[in-house]
């Protein structure tokens, strides 16, 4: 165990090292004439105007407008998602109904249905949330049917032996076993809805991240272009470390039988 | 199909004789299309048991016997026939009837501890609250043995830790009837005789009906106050042998005794076709 946690350890510092080298190389590059100054700026003058826009709090407005639009079609998609997921899990009959329809709505890619939503919906929320949430609800839709069905049947027997009706075998049962393979669905699908929000705002955004990275590089202010992208990057680091943290801490009982 | 959670319960055709508890009558399943006769898993079952007595059905390998205690416990339907249980006809999981799973430790929650896994058998009632049930609940796990495993995951625990937390679930539940679908068959012998004795201890002490699946003839002889024979698929009942041996049961002197031993020669002589000499 000990031997394994210096590994995991000296694995990070040599991850660590491979980022810096490469940043170093840029540096000396961009320094030494060998790469354009103007269209790479050096790593150390985009880390300062970065720190900039961090420090002055300019990044809090668009950072807020990304995570709204994000969270808002996310946490709606997720919720459709799941009960839908469950209910398709649990009922032949409604898989049957609705199977074909998600077959054939599933596999096309997302941003493909953008330039008709804005004819059905406009440049509003309306089509940029409409458009998240569609990204982020078939993955969460395919892994909570695949999560329901694999609930071992000795389990919900266990339940119905026990005088639990079907809504509390549901909560008690169906949902706590599916959890897992439930959050993996929605883990790929925050990385997705980050995505789509990211599109949405280049092509229809009046604020936000995505909007920002385009308006600079549009305004040739390619400094401030490189910093919002590091923001973004940062940001999307942050949501995933976060929902791998609340993952965890929500299956333990899984990873520790596996 | 038949609704899968109904529990109402409606009058049944022939009153249950003197201090019967459970009765299946004329119990019959058919598997898969109703013309292949292949699918016939049970011909006809008719058994019955007494408030507070210990029965075991034996028989050979995939005769049917867990298909049989399923159907007892309100979990499958049977293709004709039905089950009473205290003067009721029953057409969903009855609530003074707990079914314990062969599958014991797929039948503990993993999710939850070993004491939130007991505090589920009480926790639909919703008269308890959440605090309560889990006091009532650590009573039971004292009660196996488990008083200081409260806080472990059944996946932390041993196969016979598993079972005694299956034990503890089942009868804080308070049920009538336990139903045991080959419980002790995939634990080690020493861990297997530990829980006939609890079994035996916990079934004097809580005066509940057991009926006991097994293809083990010592366990059965030496666990009940009968023992049903069950014919080979598709199965009818082929002997009821009331043991007629005195309790309380001894793990090594109840197995020496004359009866037990002729007891034991006749049913494995039964089961395994050789015949009965008179």
């Amino acid at each position: 165990m000990a031997e394994r946690r210096t590994g995991q350890w000296t694995d990070r510092i040599l991850g660590l090292a491979g980022i810096l080298a490469s940043l170093g190389a840029l540096e000396a590059a961009v320094r030494l004439g060998k790469v354009n100054g103007i269209l790479v700026p050096p790593p150390t003058a985009i880390a300062e105007r970065t720190l900039e826009i961090i420090g002055s709090g300019a990044f809090l407005l668009p950072l807020g407008t990304t995570l709204y639009l994000l969270f808002t079609a996310y946490l709606c998609a997720c919720a459709a998602a799941i009960i839908a997921g469950l209910a398709m899990g649990r009922f032949a009959a409604v898989h049957n109904l609705f199977e074909p329809l998600v077959e054939c709505v599933r596999p096309l890619p997302k941003p493909a249905l953008i330039p008709l939503l804005i004819l059905l919906l406009g440049l509003g929320d309306a089509m940029k949330l409409t458009i998240v949430g569609l990204a982020v609800f078939f993955p969460v839709l395919i892994n909570t049917i695949q999560g329901v069905r694999g609930v071992d049947p000795v389990l919900i027997n266990t339940a119905r032996t026990f005088g639990h009706g079907p809504f509390s075998i549901l909560r008690k049962v169906i949902l706590p076993a599916s959890l897992p393979l439930i959050l993996v669905g929605m883990r790929v699908s925050l990385a997705l809805g980050l995505i789509l929000v990211v599109i949405t705002e280049m092509i229809a955004g009046t604020g936000g991240l995505g909007y920002l990275i385009a308006d600079m590089q549009r305004s040739f202010k390619v400094l401030d272009m490189y910093a919002w992208l590091v923001i973004l990057a940062v940001m999307g680091y942050a949501l995933n470390a976060g929902f791998v943290r609340i993952e965890r801490r929500a299956t333990h009982w899984a990873a520790a039988r596996a | 199909m038949r609704p899968l959670f109904s529990t109402d319960e409606t009058r049944m055709t022939k009153p249950l004789a003197n201090g019967e508890y459970l009765r299946l009558d004329g119990i019959r399943k058919m598997f898969g299309s109703a013309n292949d006769s292949r699918g016939l898993a049970i011909a006809g079952v008719d058994l019955s048991v007494k408030e507070a007595e210990f029965l075991s059905v034996v028989g050979p390998s995939g005769c049917g016997k867990s298909t049989l205690l399923q159907i007892a416990a309100g979990l499958i339907a049977a293709t004709a026939g039905q089950v009473i249980v205290n003067d009721r006809v029953i057409t969903g999981p009855p609530e003074s009837i707990v079914y314990l799973f062969q599958q014991y430790s797929r039948s503990l929650f993993p999710w939850r501890t070993a004491l939130d896994n007991v505090a589920f058998a009480v926790e639909h009632h919703g008269k308890m609250s959440r605090e309560s049930a889990r006091q009532y609940s650590k009573g039971y796990l004292d009660m196996v043995g488990l008083g200081d495993f409260d806080r472990h995951y059944p996946w932390q625990l041993s196969g016979g830790m598993q079972q005694r937390v299956v034990i503890a679930r089942a009868l804080a539940a308070q049920p009538r009837v336990l139903l045991l679908d080959e419980p002790f068959s995939s634990v080690d012998a020493l861990t297997r005789i530990e829980l006939h004795n609890l079994i035996l201890e916990l079934w004097e002490k809580h005066h509940f009906t057991a009926v006991l699946v097994t293809h083990d003839v010592d366990e059965a002889v030496f666990l009940s106050d009968r023992v049903a024979v069950l014919s080979a698929r598709p199965s009818v009942v082929l002997h009821d042998i009331p043991t007629q041996l005195p309790r309380p049961r001894d793990t090594i002197a109840t197995r020496e005794l004359p009866r037990f031993l002729e007891l034991r020669h006749e049913l494995l002589a039964m089961l395994l076709g050789r015949g009965q000499h008179g």
